[in-house]
């Protein structure tokens, strides 16, 4: 706690005293001062040694080495998935059960938790921020730590007067005693930066801090950590735009299946190389041969958008996306989260939060989806992302589960048809060969490959001639994934429309026979056959990478 | 482990066993040596004793059932004690008719316009209806709009001519039986349209009628803390006493419409779609919305049920004790929302059923029958009642070993495979908490 105030350079207290297993750097060594030379010596400041981690069975990381030296910016890439988040939690001290080695400034670590990492000066700052938006940006820098009169009450001139020396030093134009929720994203992040220095930070840890900010924003806060950097501040930082980390980092490392695969300076890299070491690997299935698309789209979309009003003000999250799907085809969209991808599904299915604009025409006829019910009313089905949340009433059974959208369509004034229900539930269980001891089973009781086909199913129930897939194979092991392949190709040759978003680019290029990919809610090209490889998705989803690409769209 | 299962699934109906058990074993006898507590005329009282909080409880059901919650009911039910008294006994344009007239002419009209689009509905999709097969089913204009329309325009008109005639003289029996519940489903709609449309939480929405519904049931009875004395045969039609006699010497008349709602609503929740979607609601609303069910409808039926079934309750109230009073409900919602979750239904919603809140009910009933056979202290019945919840509650929530073991200190055992029966997973519901208040039954 001492070691928050020596560094607002307040007059509380002498030097400070870490409680951490780490010696703690020289009081004050953060003083951040915008005019200080930089240091001189890269010294290292942490180091990870056979870094492993696996969740429940499936390997997050293995055998990773990372080391950071004071004073550099180091980026983290690798695509979703390729356990980049893993490594930053476990060197931030959110996972503590890990397999190797992690050093601070030569002395072996093994933190207790994200307190104890805080003490031996390790900070990290989550994509989603942990502020209290009910509180005053002075009071969020200090929560949990408040300087007190008398041990009783809380210093409140004091707090104010602290984080605004604290953030006028970092360059930081935010008027402390401002509640965060007044604040723009940005703003708050920078608020999350002041809170961490604060804490005597010497290595900070920031996963994508610039998903949701502006340009101007963005260079702020580019500002502010070169400026970290030349006060000797070793920094962690991670993102998926490329321009970004080129322009900002001095080395990179990149992960890819849990594995590190590259640790250089960014100087003598290329964005291709960068990308190349993210997705270098081979796709171990064959495409199938592509459908026929002839004939007219079965789904036929024209300049989507979708704005939405939050806190964060107005935003467009689609802007303008115009496709077709045939019969009998399968349409992969790619891109980053968050590019907008999801978005594309629900506002077809007419759940999308926000404002709707386009036309979206099924079979020709123009379709007006405003509800769920419309939506399956037209023949559109939506398997959702998150099975468990939205798709699947995970206490119930088999039975319940496959007939729920089908119920009104099975009934008769009002009568279920349980005969009925019965009939279609036993049926997806055959067709999709669900493993299970009967469609009264429990579905929470099912693994995770036969709960997505009992998610799959009961849309199949309802005979519909668009269907909309998101991330259908996550969360399940390899053998189940190509079971859900081939269902798919079986549902495709059965002449339904499919689109497909997936965060996994081997699945995206396996199943599509066209790629769309999106980056930041615009659709940046249509990929189709041989046109659609790793490289050429990867440009296309990475912001600052794209309009260089084929086909942009209007 | 079968036999411990079955008891598990079963332990509702142990417990009610219990109850009976003690209430048989503990009972004086008459003097000829006959155990008063088995006597038929004993257990029939029991029935109608509990017949108004079973009303209520049914429609609390189907709400809780729903993920919702009603805490008007009582309220409402003690408005329509007021409407009903009133309309009985005092003719002509009193604020109760001038209510009454209006509601019923609405319902009935709605109600048969929307039953007749129903009917077309089911007409056009077939004897033989495809399994699976997404048939969409559009009505003309004809069958869709215009019949309906003019179906439901006419019984509107023809609902608010018969009211409207029975204003001048005072209401009968079955025209208060059909107008006062039509009030309070009024007010169940006004519940659910805020939930609906004004997306305001189950608890607030109902709230905020609970305290309307009393402040409005006072201004319509006029005065405060009204009593509106209800003498058949001299200030209200002899042919109400209908309503407290017992039918064919069996069984109590108000316990004839709580087993009927029972059935009724069972049947509903069991057999048909709207029945289904509820459950779906309540187990998982966001998936319930995405499998394209209508969850805005179901939510507004839903509320508007449990309105009804309090002011038929209300008229139950004023036969049973020849009044009418704003506050004669007041405590009810506790009461009802208790005897639902010590019938197993959890209050997050999607598990329980009906035959565990006429269990719940009944041992209600029948604790405080045999509290009162012994002649003790109301207050001790209270007392009873809130350690009866939390204990029921203790046991259906966790598995009996489960608890043993962690009284004993020691760590659980592994989850049990979840075959045949969410137990294991159960999320733990908020324990009900006992009020006290003066039992609706000695209120008067």
């Amino acid at each position: 706690m001492d070691a928050g105030w020596n560094v607002m350079g307040t007059t509380r207290g002498g030097p400070s005293h870490h409680t951490a297993t780490v010696p703690s750097g020289p009081s004050g060594r953060l003083a951040v001062d915008p005019a200080g030379p930089a240091p001189s010596n890269h010294a290292v400041v942490l180091n990870a040694e056979g870094v492993s981690k696996s969740f429940a069975g499936v390997t997050a990381l293995r055998d990773v080495d990372f080391d950071l030296m004071s004073g550099e910016v180091h980026a983290l890439m690798g695509e979703n998935g390729a356990g980049k988040s893993t490594l930053m939690k476990i060197l931030a001290g959110v996972h503590v059960d890990y397999d190797g080695v992690i050093r601070i400034e030569g002395a072996s670590v093994r933190f207790s938790g994200v307190q104890d990492a805080e003490r031996a000066g390790v900070a990290i700052i989550h994509q989603e921020l942990n502020l209290v938006p009910e509180l005053t940006a002075a009071e969020n820098i200090f929560l949990g730590r408040e300087p007190l009169i008398l041990g009783t009450v809380v210093d409140h001139r004091r707090i104010v007067k602290a984080a605004s020396a604290l953030l006028r030093r970092l360059g930081i134009e935010i008027d402390a005693q401002r509640r965060v929720a007044e604040l723009r994203i940005g703003e708050q992040q920078l608020v999350e930066i002041a809170k961490a220095l604060s804490l005597d930070a010497r290595i900070l840890i920031m996963d994508e801090p610039t998903s949701a900010l502006s340009t101007s924003e963005c260079d702020t806060l580019f500002k502010v950590v070169r400026q970290l950097a030349r006060a000797g501040v070793a920094i962690i930082y991670t993102s998926h735009r490329l321009d970004e980390v080129v322009a900002l980092a001095n080395r990179v490392t990149v992960l890819r299946d849990g594995r590190r695969v590259l640790t250089a300076p960014i100087d003598g890299l290329s964005s291709s190389a960068i990308i190349s070491a993210m997705v270098g690997r081979d796709v171990a299935m064959s495409r199938r041969k592509s459908g026929s698309s002839a004939g007219a789209p079965v789904l036929s979309v024209r300049n989507l958008t979708l704005d939405t009003v939050s806190s964060r003000g107005w935003r467009r999250l689609l802007k303008g996306v115009s496709f077709d799907v045939g019969r009998g085809e399968i349409l992969g969209v790619g891109g980053l989260l968050g590019s907008g991808r999801t978005e594309i599904l629900e506002s077809i299915f007419g759940v999308a939060r926000g404002w709707r604009g386009g036309d979206i025409a099924i079979d020709g006829e123009p379709a007006s989806i405003n509800s769920a019910a419309d939506a399956c009313r037209l023949g559109v089905a939506l398997v959702t992302e998150d099975r468990k949340a939205l798709g699947l009433h995970i206490a119930s059974t088999i039975r319940d589960n496959v007939a729920l959208p089908s119920v009104g369509a099975a009934s008769r004034f009002g009568i279920r048809g349980f005969a009925r229900e019965s009939a279609l539930a036993t049926d997806v269980v055959e067709r999709l060969a669900v493993r299970c001891s009967g469609i009264d089973q429990i579905v929470a009781t099912l693994s995770g490959g036969n709960q997505q086909k009992v998610a799959i199913g009961k849309w199949l129930a309802t005979a519909p001639r668009v269907l909309l897939l998101d991330e259908p194979t996550r969360g399940i092991d390899v053998g189940a994934k190509q079971e859900i392949y081939q269902l798919i190709f079986g549902l495709a040759a059965d002449g339904l429309a499919i689109v497909v978003v997936t965060s996994e680019m081997p699945e995206l290029l396996l199943l599509s026979d066209r790629v769309l990919v999106m980056c930041e809610g615009r659709q940046t090209g249509v990929l189709s056959g041989a046109e659609a490889t790793q490289e050429a998705i990867m440009r296309l989803a990475a912001p600052g990478m794209s309009g260089r690409g084929p086909g942009v769209a209007p | 482990m079968i036999v411990l299962r079955l008891f598990s699934r079963t332990k509702l109906y142990w417990g009610l066993a219990i109850i009976c058990l003690i209430g048989a074993l503990a009972s004086p006898h008459t003097s000829s040596g006959r155990n008063i507590f088995l006597s038929f005329s004993n257990l029939t009282d029991v029935l109608r004793q509990v017949s108004i909080t079973g009303l209520v409880a049914t429609g609390m059901t189907l709400v809780i059932l729903l993920g919702g919650i009603d805490l008007s009911v009582g309220s409402v039910m003690g408005f329509s004690t007021i409407i009903c008294a009133m309309l009985l006994t005092q003719p002509g344009w009193t604020p109760a008719s001038i209510m009454a007239v209006p509601a019923a002419a609405a319902v009935a009209g709605l109600g048969v316009g929307f039953l007749a689009r129903f009917v077309f509905h089911g007409l056009a999709r077939g004897r033989d209806v495809d399994a699976g097969r997404r048939n969409e089913i559009v009505l003309g204009p004809w069958r869709g709009v215009r019949v309906p329309a003019v179906l439901g325009l006419a019984c509107g008109a023809l609902a608010a001519v018969g009211t409207a005639s029975q204003v001048s003289t005072k209401f009968g029996v079955l025209a208060v039986l059909l107008v006062t519940p039509c009030v309070a489903l009024a007010l169940g709609a006004i519940n659910g349209a805020l939930i609906v449309a004004g997306r305001l939480q189950p608890f607030i929405a109902t709230l905020a009628m609970m305290v309307s519904a009393l402040g409005l049931g006072r201004l319509t009875a006029g005065q405060d803390n009204a009593v509106i004395a209800v003498y058949t045969g001299t200030n209200a039609t002899q042919a109400f006493e209908m309503l407290r006699s017992m039918v064919w010497g069996i069984l109590p008349m108000p316990s004839v419409f709580f087993l009927a709602a029972i059935l009724i609503f069972g049947a509903v929740l069991r057999f048909t779609t709207f029945g289904r979607y509820i459950y779906a609601i309540g187990g998982n609303p966001e998936a319930a919305k995405l499998s394209g069910i209508k969850v805005a409808q179901v939510q507004l039926a839903a509320y508007m049920i449990s309105g009804l079934l309090a002011g038929l309750a209300g008229v139950l109230f004023v036969a049973q004790y020849r009044q009418g009073k704003p506050d004669a409900g007041s405590g009810l919602e506790l009461d009802a929302i208790a005897a639902v979750v010590i019938g197993g239904t959890s209050l997050m919603g999607g598990r329980g059923g009906l035959a565990g809140t006429f269990v719940g009910v009944l041992i209600f009933g029948l604790l405080s029958d045999i509290l009162q056979l012994q002649n003790i202290d109301s207050n001790v019945q209270l007392l009873m009642k809130g350690l009866i919840i939390v204990g029921t509650v203790l046991v259906q929530e966790q598995n009996l070993g489960q608890l043993l073991t962690r009284w004993r200190g020691q760590a659980p055992p592994p989850a049990p495979a979840l075959t045949g029966s969410v137990e294991a997973n159960r999320p733990p519901s908020a324990t009900m908490k006992s009020t006290a208040r003066e039992d609706i039954h000695e209120a008067s």
